[in-house]
């Protein structure tokens, strides 16, 4: 092995063995562990301090870090689609001058947010009244305005229907909170203690953060300290680069498509063509739909965390996770496309399916570029959403996972861009008027094969009252493939009282009304 | 007073013994009615850990007659939950929900491996049986009639189950569908255990209750019989039966930990946490975090006003427990974790370690890969004729070692060997991070307790990282976790669902629920009780232990719980308060221990500079000086 070294801007301030800006191992370890425990800590804040049950129970929700300079250092490992997104959600409050102290809140899709409810603080740490780095920390809120309950709808044609739209604007300037700002969100949702709360806990964690990022700075020096961060990207850039030279030169292609934008049932066409040259991955996604009418379409950052997904599976799982990733990735689009999209696209849908359908896509082309991956997952989140009188209520469920060479792909799990819990039986139970008739796994829903894919599950949903369920769910009419010759996974079913439901679609519910829901099975792995 | 224990003997002393087995050694300590301490160490025997036990006692050499109690750590329960070596359980759960063991929490594996799985559930899906019954928070919809318990009864007994758990939906709420269907098991299978969730764990969240149940239903046939065995062995040769520590740092009959084989599952490491508690509060500190490091995994803990922090639950071996158990973060770095080069060419420390077999390079085992070990070694820290115990040591070799390692970096031996233990200190600080940082505790308001054959020599280096000023090497460094274990007083635990807004809670019906806590946990004993509440924000899903006595009320719980959420969250609501639960530990006298130093007293002294202690070697570095202790042990500080 040859020895390498890394070099970094800053100067050396701590300690004699350093020579200006040099940065070893050692420094490498010793940073890469202290800034990823301050965003596992603001994660940890935010669970145990969080009202709703798709924060405190789900975990939908994901921490960041950033340097003096915007560049994500860190981010906890929670939600994958979250990944690679929140650079965007700092780039854009540091395009609006932000001041030491200041805490920005934003969802704008086209303004660094990614799908609506998701609400993103991000704090400017004020150090000596200095910005010495940012902190970021984005959930999904189970409601914010719009014209379905659960800001999920279907059948959305432009943004301002999905919900309020925040641009970054301030919640809190240089420390002191804005009440009028916090009383105009909350007068366009339908739960405001629950969205208070919530918001109360992140703006917690992002407090947490900003003392431990305050604490590293007064430890290691302001200098040391962005030397460093830049030297852990690169390290984790390196590593990248070091699988991609390993996989060797190679280019594949893929098309897939999404059933439906939520408005019609017509196929919406994704492609892609991958090339993998000298360490780097470029991906030229020409030949995908323009924006559609629906909801399906996803801004840029979506499409860049699902690229960045796929490359991080290709790593080992010691690999920081920092920007110094998407270093090693170049993208194409076609301008204002379904993956690309521009105001006033309509996108709810397009975080949760459209992102599982890229991550699809680019696993079939590496696939075709002869690297090894898994046979396809239930290759969506079949989100559910549910509002009645004075409650709304969100969740999305596993499936099956693709098997590989490995052996047997994982049942019941989220797969692709999501890795959020389930809502435990007994809180669901107690939190909303809706009893679980059942919930099992979907036996034999995986493909079969040398190995099976991983098999989806069965949810029952029983309302007590009176509501509107809102599913948004893919992989209905398109199974998940087989690799190898292994076989296809189950479809997915939406069902009402035992009669199907489209795959993406709005319903009035009566008491007593039971909701199925059966997802997805994983391909199977080589022939039987 | 049951623990003054020479008072009814006046001829010889008698002795509280703590024995705490480890993968390698079997530890005991000894506290003689004097107060002295005695240690001993021999070689554990996994196969059966009894015979180690009874092989410590017998390297004791006091007449059984002598040995008032025994206090016994152990890793049965940690071992057969990591090996699946457990009972072959039947489980009984809800239909419509009977698949919660195989669909989990939803989590992956791991989030960027997609091949990675989770171990399997330790009751297989043909050993569940789905019971046609259900309850919901508004009450039962679905009846449990004697006919559907008694088929599930018979489904039950086809399978011929070690023991059966029984866990439906909604228990911790209401458990009368519980107590029915395991009745009639019980009069089916007369003598086969049934394990209920409602009773191993009374708490919403059907999974984590339901595993819990499980835990217990696996494990117990097993320890039981080893607790007895144990208990026989040692009766027989006229020691008292054993008491056994807890996960949660209480102390328990050998009976009633038979029935209680969840809640030992970190029995071993508990020890360690006490242990260091009781040398804290003897050298008058109050807050520590304790590091206890070993051959292959050093164990991170917490102590709070001069006990050990205890937590709600996690996992073990993969399965999730929620029960009360000391705090403890493990990490794989330790003496003998190897050092190699990644492919991004970064240094790299663990988590594979070469064990006690081959072990490190200077070992002369067969171990080729240099360990930390090692690199103390070739830095000249580590004294040849401390790590003997039947080893010679061969410091070239090591050197050999390291500066192959240092080649391939391009870096000096002497760098490289220094790095490796930074490395290793990282890892370790980390989960020293995580007992504190991640509570809302900060490390530098808290002194650092190091023992266990390497604490000592990473002490002042995990110091620097976490910003921490004092170090206590407690006496008898290597066997802490046995005198823990040997001093732990009798502790009993009971606790209570509460559920009800702070509102409406007044001072005379709070005081009557603590009381009638504090019966329940009543024993023989001088006691000490302390109380604490569960409280939350109406509306959060986790909840805070705020302490309290009789006579609060809910306007005081309310405003205690305020205070700690600011200071553990940054932030409080204007929201409504709730009590979720109470529950109380009454604690027997502590033993009482005369740490006191054997020898001459030594100087202070300032680093750099190794010091060779009695069973542990002690690294001194630059910026730190060292103050002998009256108790024993050292108290390093900076300069």
């Amino acid at each position: 092995m040859k020895r390498r070294r890394v070099t970094g801007e800053g100067q050396t301030i701590r300690d004699e063995r350093r020579k200006d800006g040099e940065f070893d191992p050692l420094d490498l370890a010793v940073m890469s562990h202290a800034v990823a425990m301050i965003a596992e800590e603001m994660g940890t804040v935010l669970e145990r301090g969080a009202l709703s049950p798709n924060i405190r129970e789900r975990r939908d929700a994901s921490s960041a870090l950033f340097d003096v300079h915007g560049t994500m250092v860190a981010q906890a490992a929670h939600i994958p689609v979250h990944l690679g997104a929140m650079p965007e959600s700092v780039r854009a409050v540091r395009a609006r001058q932000p001041e030491p102290g200041d805490v920005f809140i934003l969802n704008d899709p086209f303004h660094g947010g990614s799908h609506l409810p998701d609400l993103t603080l991000v704090e400017a740490i004020d150090i000596d009244g200095e910005i010495a780095g940012y902190t970021a920390i984005r959930a999904h809120h189970a409601d914010v305005g719009g014209m379905s309950p659960g800001s999920m709808p279907q059948g959305a044609t432009e943004l301002v229907q999905e919900g309020i739209i925040l641009p970054p604007v301030r919640l809190e300037r240089r420390g002191v909170p804005d009440a009028s700002m916090m009383e105009l969100i909350l007068a366009n949702v339908r739960t405001p203690e629950e969205r208070r709360g919530d918001l109360a806990a992140q703006r917690g964690a992002c407090a947490a953060g900003a003392a431990g990022w305050r604490a590293l700075v007064a430890r290691e020096g302001a200098a040391h300290l962005t030397a460093a961060c830049n030297a852990l990207l690169a390290y984790t850039e390196r590593r990248a680069v070091a699988r991609l030279v390993a996989i060797g030169n190679a280019t594949g292609s893929a098309e897939d498509m999404l059933e439906g934008d939520g408005h019609s049932n017509n196929p919406v066409p994704l492609a892609v063509k991958l090339e993998i040259r000298d360490g780097k991955l470029h991906l030229d996604f020409t030949g995908t739909s323009p924006r559609v009418r629906g909801n399906v379409n996803t801004p840029m950052a979506v499409t860049r965390a699902a690229s960045l997904f796929v490359l991080r599976t290709l790593l080992d799982d010691d690999v920081p996770t920092n920007e110094g990733i998407a270093r090693a990735i170049s993208i194409v689009t076609p301008d204002d496309c379904l993956i690309n999209a521009k105001w006033p696209s309509a996108v709810a849908a397009g975080n949760v399916e459209t992102s599982q359908r890229v991550t699809d896509l680019l696993f079939a082309a590496l696939a075709d570029a002869g690297v090894a991956v898994p046979a396809q997952g239930q290759g969506t989140m079949n989100n559910i959403t549910f509002g009645g009188e004075g409650w709304t209520f969100y969740e999305t469920l596993g499936g099956g996972q693709g098997a590989s060479a490995r052996g047997a792909g994982p049942s019941a799990v989220h797969v692709g861009m999501s890795n959020t819990r389930n809502t435990p039986i007994e809180s669901l139970e107690r939190s909303y008027p809706i009893l679980i008739d059942e919930y099992s796994i979907r036996r034999g829903s995986g493909g079969a094969g040398q190995f099976n894919g991983g098999d989806g599950v069965v949810r029952k949903y029983h309302v007590m009252e009176r509501c509107t369920v809102t599913l948004l769910t893919e992989r209905r009419t398109r199974a998940p493939r087989g690799a190898m010759g292994g076989g296809d996974g189950l479809v997915g079913r939406n069902l009402l009282n035992g009669n199907p439901l489209p795959a993406k679609c709005r319903v009035e519910l009566s008491a007593g009304d039971v909701v199925t829901i059966e997802t997805p099975g994983g391909g199977g792995y080589g022939k039987l | 007073m049951a623990r003054h224990l020479g008072a009814t003997r006046r001829k010889s002393l008698t002795y509280s013994v703590g024995i705490d087995v480890g993968g390698t050694y079997t530890d005991l300590a000894a506290v003689g009615s004097d107060g002295a301490i005695q240690a001993r160490k021999v070689l554990s025997t996994p196969a059966d850990q009894s015979e180690g036990v009874a092989a410590s006692l017998a390297a004791l050499g006091a007449p059984p007659s002598d040995v008032g109690r025994v206090a016994h750590g152990t890793t049965v329960v940690t071992n057969l939950l990591l090996e699946r070596r457990g009972a072959r359980v039947v489980l009984c759960a809800t239909s419509g929900a009977s698949d919660l063991l195989e669909l989990r929490r939803q989590e992956r594996a791991a989030l960027y491996d997609l091949s990675a799985q989770h171990p399997p559930p330790l009751v297989e899906n043909d050993r569940v049986i789905a019971v046609h019954e259900r309850r919901t928070p508004a009450g039962v919809t679905v009846p449990l009639t004697p006919a559907e318990a008694k088929r599930v009864a018979e489904a039950v007994a086809k399978l011929e189950p070690e023991i059966i758990v029984v866990s439906l939906l909604h228990a911790y709420d209401n458990d009368a569908h519980e107590l029915l269907l395991a009745d009639a098991i019980m009069d089916r299978l007369p003598g086969v255990a049934v394990v209920r969730s409602a009773q191993v764990l009374p708490e919403i969240r059907e999974y984590e209750r339901t595993t819990t149940a499980v835990a217990e239903g696996y494990a117990r046939p097993r320890v039981s019989l080893y607790l007895k065995h144990l208990s026989e062995r040692l009766t027989r040769s006229g020691y008292p039966a054993p008491e056994v520590m807890t996960s949660g740092g209480g102390m328990r009959t050998a009976a009633e930990a038979s029935n209680a084989a969840a809640s030992l599952a970190l029995s071993g490491p508990a020890g360690g946490v006490v242990g260091s508690a009781a040398v804290l509060r003897a050298a008058g500190l109050r807050d520590a975090l304790t590091i206890d490091i070993g051959g292959t995994s050093a164990d991170a803990g917490l102590v709070l006003d001069g006990e050990p922090l205890v937590e709600p639950g996690g996992s073990v071996a993969g399965v999730p427990i929620a029960l009360p158990r000391v705090l403890v973060e493990t990490v794989s770095a330790g003496g003998g974790s190897i050092a190699w080069i990644d492919d991004g060419g970064a240094l790299r420390v663990g988590p594979r370690s070469a064990g006690a077999v081959p072990g490190p390079v200077a070992f002369g085992r067969g171990g080729t890969q240099p360990t930390v070990t090692d690199a103390h070694i070739s830095l000249g820290r580590l004294d040849a004729a401390r790590l003997s115990g039947g080893v010679t040591l061969d410091a070239p070799a090591a050197i050999r070692a390291i500066s192959a390692l240092a080649e391939k970096l391009g870096a000096s031996p002497e760098r490289t060997a220094e790095a490796i233990i930074a490395i290793a200190d990282a890892a370790m600080a980390r989960a020293l991070r995580r007992v504190s940082v991640e509570r809302g505790i900060d490390p530098r308001s808290c002194a650092l307790v190091a023992f266990g054959g390497g604490g000592p020599l990473h002490a002042c280096a995990l110091a620097d990282l976490l910003g921490m000023n004092t170090i206590l090497v407690p006496p008898h460094a290597g066997v802490l976790s046995a005198l823990g274990l040997a001093i732990a007083p009798e502790r009993r635990d009971a606790a209570t669902s509460v559920m009800r807004a702070a509102d409406a809670v007044d001072q005379g019906w709070f005081g009557a629920r603590l009381d009638t806590l504090a019966m329940r946990a009543a024993n023989a004993s001088a006691q000490r009780l302390a109380w604490h509440a569960r409280v939350r924000y109406a509306g959060q899903g986790h909840e805070l232990d705020i302490s309290c006595v009789p006579g609060d009320d809910g306007a005081v719980l309310s405003a205690r719980f305020a205070t700690a959420h600011a200071a553990r969250y940054g932030f409080t609501l204007e929201r409504s308060v709730e009590i979720v639960a109470v529950r109380v530990a009454a604690t027997g006298d502590a033993i009482d221990v005369k740490f006191s130093a054997s020898g001459a007293k030594k100087r202070s002294f300032a680093g750099p500079r190794v010091e060779t202690l009695a069973d542990a070697t002690m690294v001194v570095a630059p910026g730190w000086k060292a103050r002998w202790l009256e108790i024993g042990g050292w108290m390093v500080e900076r300069l």
